[in-house]
């Protein structure tokens, strides 16, 4: 037989490109932003080397009004984002889950909005937006919900709004096809049982579905917030973070920070805040699979 | 079998296709606005069916005006060099995951899962000083690294399931006909991932084909940047100019759509496994 080393030595070599990949390109980078937040480090003396100054960057970025806002409109964006998604695409997901002819393909299809890149599914809703020819001020003037056409993402209460409606529209189909195939996994005895017994279709839902799905739901909740969390580019191409900062949010300030005031140290505390909420949410996600499979 | 289906069933069906057709209708405009003469783009009421097709835009933006070409190429080298990239990464680490009862395996995948939720853009930053100070910046080489980083933990989280469903009886068979773990591996077990290496490629592709975060920040040269960036460009230079616009964004959309519809069931077993534990 093999010796113990000669057997272990060769299955970590599977492991090796991999390990090493992620240990230099995605830890490394975790933890240098976390020590460079506590430097001075900018375009200047990127070469030469920084020092370190302690918490000031912290104070500074920590006491800045630009702060604030984006960690509230990140709030804002992360949390009606996901409500809509979920509820939407549960609808969806209720409707595509009935037997009819090319069920599978209306089902896949929608996936085409969450698969165009997002640089893309910018400039088109851009368009969509548009106060002059765009669809949407068309479809609410003519429906006589509003009066005038609303200059969507040029004025400061309605700009983050265009953007959040936008990505619902992106998150939709992949919410629809995580809940559409929790749905499959359900038992259908249950359902019987409940029919037989006249049972309402809400109470069902109430009764039933819902408690039947809370794990794979918050699961899906789960990594939902932690995907739209990221939100960038979106930002990027509708808005650019304006008018006036009433979109700009965290990986986006932190964006600005690094390229373009190049304070790489300022950049590093945003990442470093971004990273320490993540993590209070990966923990809990942790936390709910292990209950899950506890039970 | 095909007339088993009740009316209800074929009622559902036009709900079905009324509800598709609403929801995509954003990408319908989006080629439309393409195909239309510019005065037929700014009519009002907005022109719903198009009454005129031209293919004005895209003769200027492809043919006449060239400059949209080398985007395409780099986005072509940046998306297939993830794509390869990220499976000879992403193979052999899945399949020693699911395969051989290793220390520290379960705290590699909570790390892949943890790096999985960074936003990019908090990697380009240290990625981007990283590369600097070896003269990476602006480089293939740099923006297919930024994008493995994406695509990476995606690709072993829903690579290793699929290796714990292969029968683990074939390896042992191979190795009493004399192969050692790495000949096995070759022989046995990779022409039978075909499915998954097909899964795991079409997303990294997809992946790298949209990104932009990387595209922004570790190429500042015209010469290696994406097509992504080159739409960037044009929104500045074209301004409200939606046919053009729209023109260049169905160019850069049209190859996710033909993947997408050839791998249809791939992309949505994908899916459902990245979202498994």
């Amino acid at each position: 037989m093999y010796g113990q080393l000669r057997n272990r030595v060769p299955k970590y070599l599977f492991l090796l490109p991999a390990v090493l990949f992620v240990l230099t390109f995605m830890i490394y980078p975790i933890i240098y932003n976390i020590i460079v937040s506590f430097q001075n480090l900018t375009l200047m003396n990127l070469q030469v080397g920084a020092e370190f100054i302690g918490l000031d960057n912290y104070s500074k970025i920590l006491q800045n009004d630009k702060f604030a806002i984006s960690l509230r409109n990140t709030l804002i964006y992360t949390f009606s984002c996901i409500f809509f998604q979920v509820v939407i695409g549960y609808l969806l997901a209720v409707f595509l889950n009935q037997d009819f002819p090319f069920r599978n393909f209306f089902r896949s299809i929608m996936l085409l909005a969450w698969m165009t890149p997002l640089v893309i599914t910018g400039s088109l809703f851009t368009w969509l937006f548009d106060v002059d020819y765009g669809v949407f001020n068309f479809i609410l003037t003519s429906l006589n919900i509003i009066q005038e056409p609303i200059n969507w993402l040029g004025q400061k209460n309605t700009a983050l709004l265009a953007v959040i409606i936008t990505n619902i529209w992106i998150g939709i189909p992949f919410n629809m096809i995580l809940i559409l195939a929790a749905m499959q996994s359900l038992p259908k005895d249950v359902y019987e049982a409940a029919t037989v017994d006249g049972a309402r279709r809400i109470q069902t839902f109430w009764h039933i579905t819902l408690p039947l799905l809370k794990p794979q739901l918050l699961v899906i909740l789960v990594l939902g917030i932690i995907y739209t969390f990221k939100v960038f580019d979106l930002i990027l191409i509708m808005t650019g973070g304006g008018p006036v900062n009433a979109t700009t949010v965290l990986p986006f300030y932190g964006y600005e920070l690094a390229f373009v005031n190049f304070n790489f140290g300022e950049s590093g505390v945003v990442a470093t805040v971004i990273l320490v909420i993540l993590l209070a949410i990966a923990s809990l996600y942790l936390y709910m699979i292990k209950k899950e499979e506890a039970q | 079998m095909n007339n088993k289906y009740t009316p209800k069933q074929y009622f559902l069906l036009v709900c079905a296709i009324i509800i598709t057709a609403a929801f995509l209708f954003p990408i319908y405009w989006m080629i439309t606005t393409s195909v239309k003469p510019i005065e037929d783009v700014f009519s009002s009421p907005p022109m719903i069916i198009p009454e005129t097709i031209r293919f004005d835009a895209y003769i200027d933006n492809l043919i006449k005006d060239q400059s949209l070409l080398p985007y395409i190429r780099n986005s072509f080298i940046i998306a297939a060099g993830t794509a390869i990239f990220t499976l000879v990464l992403a193979l052999p680490c899945a399949y020693a995951l699911a395969r051989f009862r290793l220390a520290w395996a379960n705290g590699f995948l909570l790390i892949l899962l943890v790096t999985q939720m960074i936003p990019g853009i908090m990697m380009a930053m240290p990625l981007y000083i990283m590369f600097s100070k070896f003269d990476l910046v602006n480089s293939y080489l740099a923006l297919i690294v930024g994008n493995t980083t994406t695509a990476l933990p995606f690709a072993i989280v829903i690579m290793r399931p699929f290796f714990l469903s292969i029968p683990s009886g074939l390896e042992e068979a191979a190795v009493i006909d004399g192969c050692n773990i790495f000949t096995s591996f070759i022989r046995i077990i990779l022409p039978l991932t075909k499915p998954i290496i097909l899964t795991v490629c079409t997303f990294s592709f997809l992946f790298a084909w949209g990104d932009l975060i990387f595209a922004l920040t570790l190429a500042t040269d015209e010469k290696v940047r994406p097509l992504t960036m080159g739409i960037q460009k044009f929104i500045g230079q074209y301004g409200t100019q939606w046919d053009n616009l729209m023109a260049v964004s169905t160019i850069a959309a049209a190859p996710i759509i033909i993947i997408f519809l050839v791998f249809q069931k791939h992309i949505v077993s994908g899916i459902t496994a990245g979202s498994e534990k």
